[in-house]
């Protein structure tokens, strides 16, 4: 079967969903009379690779990428208005685009990503490849993601940049999941919590992180029936968390995102597990969420943890 | 209060534990338990098994009261020496159990 079949195929899943559906939005963008050097700089924080222009109404004027912006430089234009150097004619996608169509948009033109509008052609949103596949994906129920960062902190300048020539070291915590004894459950979370205080990453954070990995361990010994591992990734103000197991992985994503939703047998509920409020627990927890799973091919959980103002 | 003044008011202490009790919570699901409370609170349960040492751990829970009559496991009170976890436990229901700590001003 080639793609185009598949594609068919998968066809009657996703053909109602619409631009605004799966865009990233709210969507930074930038002003026709900003300079230059205002876009490079935004480019460079937010390490992205183009930006919808717009004017003061927030009606879209013309996008500028990584390209404009190295043409400048090379004609010493940092200081001139994006007006002169952005690209005019703009390919956008309207809010009630159907998916099938951005495909063929995507496949005609080329381009990483088109800007969406509205009816009034203000600039609502942004699509690239990555939030195709994502929208697939979830759609066909294999992938679930949370994002309480995009709500929150876009267009404030939260985005780390990286300073030049220095390279983050970033630490690791490894810890192997025995799934054969379940009142071994939560000795992973319970260790990771002493690993990050004794790195002094504040309690308020760490018990973010601590409840949100006791609910993945628990699940991997519970449901998976197979070996997992956590690990851990620390930065001064990030925490990355990765739980996976080999186990028969979930169904249905979507139906075991519902609280109160669960498969656990008797027995462990008799433990008080099983109350079908882990996932719901990891989602509170974690500032970005993404589980990866399908029958039979194990679960996949990584969880992003941005220290927050008040967790100091 | 002092977690030593649970057995003031009729706790039967099993291990002791470390710091002050501030607040109270009551419930059998783990996960809710791991949501909802606290830290620095008093955690009552009918859960015996020693996966409530790793809840309680986690959650910042100093002290956890067994309702019922009921019995810790003995790998249970090995762990909670180990993470400083005080137990109790107490021939009453979990909700009379509740109201004695109430009366103490626990919230």
């Amino acid at each position: 079967m080639d793609i185009d079949d598949l594609i068919k195929k998968i066809q009657p899943y996703f053909s109602e969903l619409k631009a605004e559906d799966f865009m990233s939005s709210p969507v930074v963008t930038i002003r026709e009379d900003q300079k230059a050097s205002e876009a490079k700089e935004l480019l460079r924080t937010r390490r992205i690779s183009g930006l919808p222009v717009a004017d003061k109404e927030g009606k879209l004027k013309g996008i500028i990428s990584i390209e404009d912006i190295i043409h400048a430089l090379e004609n010493n234009m940092l200081d001139s208005d994006i007006s002169e150097l952005m690209t005019k004619n703009v390919v956008c996608i309207t809010k009630n685009e159907k998916i099938m169509d951005v495909f063929k948009k995507f496949e005609m033109y080329g381009y990483g990503r088109f800007p969406v509008v509205d009816e009034n052609k203000k600039v609502i949103g942004i699509v690239t490849k990555y939030d195709l596949m994502i929208a697939l994906l979830v759609k066909l129920s294999i992938l679930y993601v949370h994002d309480t960062r995009r709500e929150q902190f876009v267009g404030v300048e939260i985005y780390r940049s990286i300073p030049k020539n220095v390279k983050i070291v970033r630490e690791e915590f490894e810890f192997q999941i025995d799934y054969r004894d379940i009142s071994m459950a939560g000795t992973g979370a319970s260790e990771l919590k002493k690993f990050l205080i004794s790195k002094n990453f504040p309690p308020k954070f760490v018990k973010r992180i601590a409840i949100a990995t006791y609910e993945a361990e628990t699940n991997v010994v519970i449901h998976s029936n197979s070996t997992g591992r956590i690990k851990a990734y620390i930065e001064p103000e990030f925490v990355e968390v990765r739980v996976n197991d080999n186990g028969k992985g979930i169904e249905n994503i979507e139906l075991a995102m519902k609280e109160g939703f669960s498969t656990a047998p008797d027995y462990v509920r008799e433990y008080g597990f099983g109350a079908g409020m882990g996932l719901t627990n990891m989602k509170k927890c974690a500032d970005r969420m993404i589980i990866l799973s399908s029958k039979g091919n194990g679960v996949l959980v990584e969880m992003h943890f941005w220290r927050h103002e008040d967790e100091n | 209060m002092k977690i030593e003044e649970l057995k003031d008011i009729g706790f039967e202490m099993v291990t002791g534990g470390e710091g002050e009790i501030n607040h109270g919570y009551a419930c059998d699901l783990l996960s809710e338990v791991m949501g909802r409370a606290k830290p620095d609170t008093v955690w009552l349960t009918v859960q015996s098994h020693v996966n409530i040492i790793a809840v309680a751990a986690i959650t910042g829970i100093r002290a956890i009261i067994l309702c019922n009559d009921h019995l810790f496991d003995e790998e249970t009170v090995q762990r909670a020496k180990k993470e400083k976890i005080a137990l109790f436990k107490t021939s009453l229901n979990t909700f009379e159990a509740c109201g004695k700590i109430y009366q103490k001003g626990i919230r």
